[in-house]
């Protein structure tokens, strides 16, 4: 897991929650899947920039994971705009999965 | 009409609206195609240009195999081609057209009336056909991404439109000359642009790309796939080649040998992806499309079988069994496999997607029962075994017997699929 942040308190605050969002196939969550690029956060607009991305463009869950990213930001930081950014660059490959992931799978 | 965009950059995918009607009537499909199996399995002994086995085939065929593939195409194409869907109104009208002339084909092979009721049929399926190639080839066009799965769809397509085509002849020629000979001439052709052209250039081309993402396996290989996609082609072609120009049966070895090769290779890409996989558990309904992946060689055996004592009158039931180790084998177990990992997904998302942190939400494999699906599958395979003995047998009672078990099979999925279908949220 390497995301990346201006703020890596208020970036760890916000992993805490993100480890609660699951891709509902793999039954993993989206933080030890590797899905969550960066996460900025701007202190006076009270603007949060996140970037992610999906295992596959097109994914049939993709609505569904990126709108529970989405509230769950939401939820942890109630005064703050969150914005969800979805980017296939550089695209997901298994790599990107933590090892806690790894052993979640069986690997 | 078309997917749209959202503004955070996700592409939305089909809508289930498009898709479910289709599941929904395949499902009904292969409980009538079970129950006219049951009550007709002494056709067995007679051969295979009859009534209720035309029309059992075809209710299979088309009203189980095509219209589920049609169905989950439409929900699988934009992950497939990296695009949307071009038009979902074209898919409400490949079913609409589909749904309405299944029935009618269905039943005009059951009662043999080659009349306006089987002439109304083909022409019905012809126009779903030709709304649904012009949707998979148009969405393909306009993504952006033209890799192996995309020429799999596209081919296959095409070769289904090539099938409904020469059906729609074979239909005209029982009561007009359309055609210089008469339609049971034809059948093998016929028969192999569907089977080889449709069902196997499809479900490859689906499977390879769905069976490693299920497993969570890192393996690909477009080259091996490209290889696949050419055996296959030359397959059918040089088959079509050899009936039309009337070559002796010992050069249908060639073609039989590509696609046999063709299969091997696709076996073997699933071996690889399996082992290599990462999610380590197995869940039933990969077990059961990766069974489905052993049973198409069954086929081959049996067409080996024909090749070497048709000619000679020895088994005359061998086409029969050829066609039940197609239709209630391989198609039948790729399709209770990927129906419980594709419809459980497409209902959650219909049901969850806007509930998101609004409590725990069940994952999509909640939706369905594990326990009837494991007696579906046991009723399944013991059936098929069965009634695939009777054929070779000729034995009544291993036919009736193994038709019961694959109607318990039929009735546990559509119980199942409805427990699905139905899903309701738990009330908080």
């Amino acid at each position: 897991m390497n995301v990346i942040s201006n703020d890596s308190i208020k970036c760890s605050q916000a992993l805490s929650d993100l480890y609660n969002v699951y891709d509902p196939e793999i039954g993993l969550n989206v933080v030890d899947l590797g899905l969550i690029y960066q996460i900025d956060f701007d202190e006076e607009a009270k603007r949060i920039d996140a970037e992610m991305t999906l295992t596959t463009q097109f994914c049939p869950m993709g609505e569904s994971i990126t709108g529970n990213v989405t509230k769950s930001l939401t939820n942890n930081f109630p005064e703050w705009e969150v914005h969800v950014n979805l980017t296939f660059e550089p695209p997901w490959d298994y790599s990107k999965i933590s090892p806690e992931g790894q052993e979640f799978l069986g690997r | 009409m078309f997917a749209l965009q959202s503004n955070n950059g996700i592409q939305q995918t089909t809508s289930y609206k498009v898709v479910l009607p289709f599941y929904v009537f395949a499902a009904f499909s292969f409980l009538v195609a079970t129950i006219l199996l049951l009550i007709h399995s002494g056709i067995i002994h007679q051969h295979y240009f009859q009534p209720y086995t035309l029309a059992i085939t075809h209710i299979m065929a088309l009203g189980w195999g095509t219209m589920i593939i049609l169905g989950a195409s439409h929900q699988l194409l934009p992950v497939l081609i990296e695009g949307k869907l071009d038009s979902n109104f074209l898919a409400y009208l490949t079913f609409a057209f589909t749904a309405t002339g299944i029935p009618f084909l269905a039943l005009s092979f059951y009662e043999f009336n080659t009349g306006w009721p089987m002439q109304t049929g083909a022409i019905l399926i012809n126009l779903g056909v030709i709304c649904y190639l012009t949707n998979v080839i148009s969405s393909i066009y306009e993504s952006k991404k033209h890799d192996v799965h995309a020429w799999y769809m596209a081919a296959a397509s095409i070769w289904l439109f090539s099938t409904t085509f020469f059906g729609l002849l074979l239909v005209f020629n029982f009561k007009h000359n359309v055609l210089p000979q008469n339609s049971i001439s034809y059948l093998s052709i016929h028969a192999h642009l569907g089977l080889i052209g449709w069902f196997l250039m499809l479900i490859i081309g689906v499977a390879s790309r769905l069976i490693p993402m299920f497993l969570i396996s890192k393996y690909t290989n477009d080259r091996n796939l490209w290889w696949i996609f050419i055996l296959i082609n030359s397959s059918l072609i040089s088959f079509i080649l050899l009936r039309v120009f009337g070559a002796s049966t010992f050069l249908y070895y060639f073609p039989l040998m590509l696609s046999f090769l063709a299969i091997l290779l696709f076996g073997n890409h699933c071996r690889n992806a399996y082992k290599v996989r990462i999610r380590k558990a197995v869940d039933e309904q990969m077990k059961m499309s990766l069974l489905s992946v052993g049973q198409m060689l069954l086929p081959f055996v049996a067409l080996l079988l024909v090749l070497a004592l048709l000619p000679t009158g020895k088994f005359p039931q061998l086409p029969i069994l050829y066609g039940f180790c197609i239709f209630f084998g391989w198609i039948t177990a790729i399709i209770f496999g990927m129906t419980f990992k594709t419809l459980p997904f497409i209902v959650w998302n219909k049901v969850y997607r806007d509930r998101a942190n609004r409590g725990k939400t069940p994952v999509p494999k909640e939706l369905f029962s594990e326990i009837i699906y494991k007696g579906m599958a046991i009723t399944y395979i013991a059936g098929f075994l069965v009634f695939a003995l009777g054929i070779v047998l000729l034995n009544d009672i291993l036919l009736k017997l193994g038709a019961a078990c694959l109607l318990v099979a039929a009735i546990l999925y559509v119980y199942n699929a409805g427990i699905t279908l139905f899903h309701q949220p738990k009330k908080p």
